[in-house]
C-alpha cells in the first residue's frame, strides 16, 4: 500500500508539470485571424447577431427578439448619429416643426420596397397607426407624445399631445413596415415576420439557426452608395471566434485589445468613443446623500483618470461632470464651466466640503458630528466587470479619506429593481448618451421621480428642482435650434453644479473593423455614426463604406 | 406492496418537487422585465415607454401568489407551459423541443458509455489490484476527474479546436447545414458532439472506475468470493458473477441519478462550447428571469430525476432481493 502511496505522488508531481508546460504553450501561442476563404471580397463578415445559441427567424422590428438585421431591412425617418444626436434625413426627406405641436415630415419620394411596391406616407401614417393600435410594438413610446397622424399628399403631419418639440427625434426612430403586407397581419404583436419585406439597403438571404446572409436590395433608393453585395452573420461571435474568424465588423468588447484583435490581422482596428458617463448614483431620498456639499466632496475626492484607467483597461477617459460625450458633443458644451466640466481630485477641496456636509477625519477615520464612523454601501450588476473594477478603484481612494465602502452585487436584474426601487445608498450607473434632451430629462424630470420603495422608470437617484422641471418645460417649446442650446448649457450647469450623479469615466462603443476589404469606417476623425451594429447606425455606415480594392489599395 | 409503496413515496416527492419549482424562481430578486431592461440598458438609457412595451409582450403575471400557482398547476397538468419570456414569442415547449435531441444525445450517450466503460474498467482494476493495471486507469481517471468541467473543455476547445483544427469550436451543426433526418446531417451532428462528450467523458469517468473499484474490492474479500474460488470456478466467473454483480449496486444507484440528470444537460460544457442543449438552455433562462422557460424545464429535470429514480429502486429489488422487505 505505502508503495503505491508513494506512486501516487509521484504521478502527481509529474502531472503538475505537464499541466504547467502546457499552460506556459498556451501563453505563448499567438492566435491568427484566418478569414474563410470562401468569403468574397464584397461579401461581408459581420459579428452583429448572437445566437442564443440559435438563430430564430424573427424579423419583426418591433420585437426585442429580433433579429439584429431587422434593423438592416426596415428604416427609419431619420437615422440619428447618437455621438452628436445629428439627425440624417432617411425616408423622410425633411423634418421641420412648423411650431413645437406639430412635427411635418416630407417623405421621400421614389422609394420602393423589396418586393417591387412604391412606398408612400400612407405607409407611414399605417405604421404609426400600428403601434398606436399595438401599443406592445410602441418600443421606443412614440405614442406617449403623439395627439394624431395625417397624411397629405407627400408629408405626413404629426400633431402632439402638448408642446413637445423634442418629441420629433423620438418619432422620427420609428422603423417603417409596408401598409400593403401588414395590414393583412392578424397579430402584429406576435408576428415572426419570417420572410421581410422593407425599403432598406439589404435583403434576406439564406437563413439557417447558425448563420444567415442578407443581399443587397438592388432597388434601393440610395443603391449607389451602397457598394457590399452580401453580409455574413454566424452565430457564432465568442471572442475566440472573432479574433481568429477573418470579421470585417464586430461590436465586442476585447480584452487586451491591440494583442488579439490587433495582433492577429495587421488591417484590424478598432475605434471606443464614447456613450455614456458611468457614474456614481446617490440616492438623494437617503440621508446623508441628500446633501450637495457630500457629493461635492465625493467628486473632489476622487481620481477619475486612475478610475477610467481601472475600469476600462485605458481604452476610455475620464468624464467630464456635465454627462455630454466630448469631443463629439463639443458644440453643446457650456464653455462657462471650466475645464470641460471635469471636476478633478483636489484631496484639500475634499476634506473641506465633506467637513462642510459635517463630516471630520479623526485618527485616520472620516466620521460624522456624533463621531460614527462614514461608510456606504455601492451597489453594481453582477458580471458588469468595468463597473466592478472601477467600485473597486473608488474603494481604494476613498480608503485614503478614511470612508469605508462595501459593495453589493445583485444579478443585472437584481440590480434594475434595486435602483428602480430606490433599494440603495449608493448606485454604478450610466448618464448621457444618445440625445441630449432625453438624456437630461431622464436624468433630472421630476415626472420619473418616485419615493424610496416605488418604481421609478428613470431619474434612479431621484432629484426633484422645480427651476430645473421649468428648464425642461422650456425646452420642450422650444423650436428654435439655438435657444436649445441656451438651455442645454444650463442643464449642463445644473449638472455641474448639483452633482445628482457623479461622473467617473467613459463608457466605451466597441467597434472592431478591418479594413482590408472595406474603407471609410466613421473613427475620431470622421465621426459620422457610433460604430455600433444594432440600430439607425448600420444604416449610416453600409451607405459609406468602400470596396477597397476598387480603390487600387 | 413493494411497488405501491415505492409509488406512493414517488407521487409525493413529484408533488413536494413541483411545488418548489414554483416558488423557486419567484425568490428570485428581480422581474423578467428587470432582466430584458439590464439587458438593454447596456446599449443606452431605457425609456419608460420602453418598459411598458416589454412588459406587455412579456405578459408578465400578475395576480396574487396563489392565482399564480393554481394556473401554474393547470399548466403542468396540461403540459402546456406558455410562452417563453427571453424566447418571446416563442412557446416553452417549442425551445425544450429543439434543445432536448441535443441534450440526449450528447450527454445521454456519453453517460450511457461512461458508466459501461467505467464499470469495466473498475471491475479490471479490483481483479488486478496493485499492478499497472490497477494503477494506471486508477490514478488517470482520478486525476481527470479533478479538473472541473470547464477546464477541460477550454483546454480541449483551445488545442483541439483552434491550434489544431481537428473539431469545430461551437455550435451542434455546422453553419450552412440544416437540421434533417440525413445521414449527412447526423455525422455533421457527430462531429461537432466529438469535443463536449469528450469532456464529459474525460471528466466523468474517473468517478465510475473508482466506484466500482472500491465496492469490488470490498465484495471480493467475502467468504462467497473465496469459496467460488476454492470452487475452481474460472477466474472471469467469478469476477463478473459472484463479484461484480453485487458490487454494482452502488454504482447503479449513482446511473440512475446521472441518467436523470442528463435531461438537465450539462450547463458548463455546453455554455464552453456554444452547443443548443437544455444545459445551455437553463443558463438563458436563470439570467433573463424566464419562469415559464425555468419552471418547465426544473420541472422535467426533477421529474426525469424522479422517474430515474423510481426505476433503481424497482431495479435493486430485482437485483438484490433483501430490499424488497
Amino acid at each position: 500500500m505505502k508503495n503505491s502511496k508513494m506512486r501516487t505522488r509521484r504521478l502527481s508531481v509529474i502531472a503538475g508539470i505537464s499541466a504547467v508546460f502546457m499552460l506556459v504553450c498556451g501563453c505563448s501561442i499567438q492566435i491568427k485571424s484566418e478569414p474563410d476563404p470562401s468569403i468574397p471580397d464584397d461579401t461581408m463578415l459581420l459579428a452583429a447577431d448572437k445566437g442564443s445559441p440559435m438563430f430564430e427567424k424573427i424579423f419583426n422590428p418591433y420585437l426585442f427578439n429580433k433579429r439584429v438585421a431587422a434593423s438592416y431591412v426596415y428604416e427609419p425617418l431619420t437615422a440619428v448619429n447618437v455621438l452628436d444626436g445629428t439627425q440624417t434625413p432617411w425616408l423622410a426627406e425633411e423634418v421641420t416643426l412648423p411650431d413645437a405641436r406639430t412635427i411635418d415630415y416630407s417623405i421621400r419620394q421614389g422609394v420602393t420596397w423589396s418586393d417591387g411596391e412604391a412606398f408612400t406616407p400612407a405607409d407611414v401614417v399605417f405604421t404609426l397607426n400600428l403601434i398606436k393600435e399595438y401599443p406592445t410594438l410602441d418600443i421606443k413610446g412614440a405614442w406617449q407624445h403623439i395627439d394624431s397622424v395625417e397624411a397629405t399628399e407627400d408629408h405626413v403631419i404629426v400633431h402632439l399631445k402638448e408642446e413637445d418639440a423634442p418629441a420629433a427625434d423620438v418619432i422620427s426612430q420609428t422603423l417603417i413596415v409596408p401598409e400593403h403586407i401588414w395590414k393583412d397581419v392578424e397579430t402584429p404583436d406576435t408576428f415572426r415576420d419570417e420572410d421581410p419585406v422593407g425599403t432598406g439597403p439589404f435583403t434576406l438571404g439564406n437563413f439557417s439557426s447558425q448563420q444567415y446572409t442578407m443581399n443587397k436590395n438592388q432597388d434601393y433608393w440610395q443603391a449607389d452608395k451602397v457598394e457590399i453585395q452580401h453580409l455574413v452573420l454566424p452565430a457564432a461571435t465568442s471572442e475566440l471566434d472573432i479574433v481568429t474568424k477573418g470579421f470585417d465588423w464586430a461590436y465586442a468588447f476585447m480584452s487586451n485589445v491591440d494583442g488579439t484583435w490587433g495582433a492577429a490581422n495587421p488591417d484590424n482596428k478598432n475605434w471606443f468613443p464614447p456613450g455614456g458617463v458611468i457614474s456614481l448614483v446617490p440616492n438623494l431620498d437617503k440621508a446623508p446623500w441628500n446633501s450637495v456639499d457630500l457629493r461635492q466632496g465625493l467628486a473632489l475626492a476622487l481620481d477619475k483618470d486612475k478610475i477610467a484607467a481601472a475600469a476600462t483597461e485605458e481604452y476610455m477617459t475620464k468624464a467630464g461632470q456635465t454627462g455630454l460625450m466630448l469631443p463629439n458633443q463639443d458644440a453643446e458644451l457650456n464653455p462657462d464651466i471650466p475645464d470641460q466640466g471635469v471636476v478633478g481630485q483636489d484631496k484639500n477641496a475634499a476634506l473641506a466640503a465633506f467637513a462642510k456636509a459635517g463630516y471630520t477625519l479623526k485618527d485616520g477615520t472620516m466620521v460624522d458630528a456624533k463621531g460614527a464612523p462614514f461608510t456606504f454601501s455601492v451597489t453594481t450588476a453582477n458580471g458588469y466587470a468595468d463597473w466592478l473594477r472601477a467600485v473597486q478603484e473608488v474603494r481604494k481612494q476613498l480608503s485614503e479619506f478614511g470612508i469605508n465602502i462595501t459593495v453589493q452585487q445583485p444579478q443585472p436584474a437584481g440590480y434594475q429593481q434595486a435602483i428602480q426601487n430606490g433599494d440603495y445608498e449608493v448606485a454604478m450607473g450610466g448618464m448621457g448618451g444618445g440625445n441630449v434632451f432625453q438624456a437630461y430629462n431622464s436624468l433630472l424630470s421630476s415626472e420619473f421621480y418616485a419615493p424610496n420603495g416605488e418604481l421609478a422608470p428613470s431619474n434612479f437617484e431621484r432629484y426633484r428642482n422645480p427651476d430645473t422641471d421649468a428648464l425642461l418645460a422650456e425646452y420642450k417649446k422650444t423650436v428654435d435650434p439655438a435657444r436649445q442650446v441656451e438651455i442645454s448649457r444650463m442643464l449642463q450647469k445644473v449638472v455641474y453644479q448639483q452633482l445628482p450623479v457623479i461622473g467617473l469615466y467613459y463608457g466605451g462603443l466597441w467597434g472592431l473593423y478591418n479594413t482590408s476589404k472595406f474603407t471609410g469606417w466613421p473613427t475620431a476623425e470622421n465621426p459620422y455614426a457610433p460604430p455600433q451594429t444594432y440600430d439607425s447606425s448600420p444604416l449610416l455606415v453600409f451607405t459609406k463604406l468602400k470596396l477597397a480594392d476598387k480603390d487600387g489599395e | 406492496m413493494f411497488v405501491l409503496r415505492k409509488i406512493g413515496l414517488f407521487l409525493l416527492t413529484l408533488w413536494a418537487a413541483i411545488t418548489l419549482n414554483f416558488l423557486l424562481p419567484r425568490l428570485m430578486p428581480g422581474s423578467p422585465t428587470d432582466a430584458a431592461i439590464a439587458k438593454l440598458a447596456q446599449n443606452g438609457p431605457v425609456t419608460d415607454a420602453t418598459r411598458a412595451a416589454i412588459e406587455a409582450q412579456l405578459g408578465v403575471p400578475n395576480g396574487n401568489i396563489l392565482e399564480q400557482y393554481f394556473s401554474y398547476l393547470h399548466q403542468v397538468l396540461t403540459l402546456n407551459f406558455g410562452v417563453s419570456y427571453t424566447f418571446y414569442p416563442q412557446s416553452v415547449s417549442e425551445m425544450i423541443g429543439q434543445a432536448f435531441p441535443y441534450t440526449v444525445i450528447l450527454v445521454g450517450l456519453v453517460t450511457v458509455i461512461a458508466f459501461v466503460v467505467g464499470t469495466l474498467i473498475g471491475v479490471l482494476t479490483a481483479w488486478k489490484r496493485n499492478t499497472w493495471l490497477d494503477a494506471l486507469p486508477t490514478l488517470t481517471g482520478s486525476f481527470a476527474s479533478t479538473f472541473p468541467y470547464f477546464w477541460t473543455a477550454l483546454l480541449l476547445l483551445f488545442f483541439m479546436g483552434y491550434v489544431l483544427h481537428l473539431f469545430p469550436t461551437s455550435g451542434a451543426f455546422g453553419p450552412t447545414a440544416s437540421p434533417a433526418l440525413t445521414w449527412d446531417f447526423f455525422t455533421n451532428v457527430l462531429y461537432h458532439a466529438a469535443l463536449p462528450s469528450l469532456t464529459i467523458l474525460i471528466t466523468s469517468l474517473g468517478g465510475w472506475i473508482i466506484g466500482m473499484r472500491n465496492a469490488m474490492i470490498n465484495t471480493l474479500g467475502d467468504d462467497y468470493v473465496t469459496f467460488a474460488e476454492a470452487n475452481g470456478l474460472r477466474g472471469r466467473t467469478v469476477a463478473i458473477r459472484y463479484a461484480a454483480r453485487n458490487a454494482i449496486l452502488p454504482n447503479l444507484t449513482g446511473f440512475g441519478l446521472a441518467l436523470g440528470g442528463v435531461v438537465g444537460g450539462s450547463v458548463l460544457v455546453e455554455q464552453v462550447f456554444g452547443y443548443p442543449g437544455i444545459g445551455f438552455l437553463l443558463f438563458n433562462a436563470v439570467i433573463g428571469q424566464d419562469y415559464p422557460l425555468m419552471q418547465a424545464l426544473f420541472l422535467l429535470i426533477t421529474v426525469s430525476v424522479l422517474i430515474a429514480n423510481f426505476l433503481v429502486d424497482i431495479m435493486y429489488g430485482v437485483l438484490d432481493p433483501r430490499t424488497r422487505r
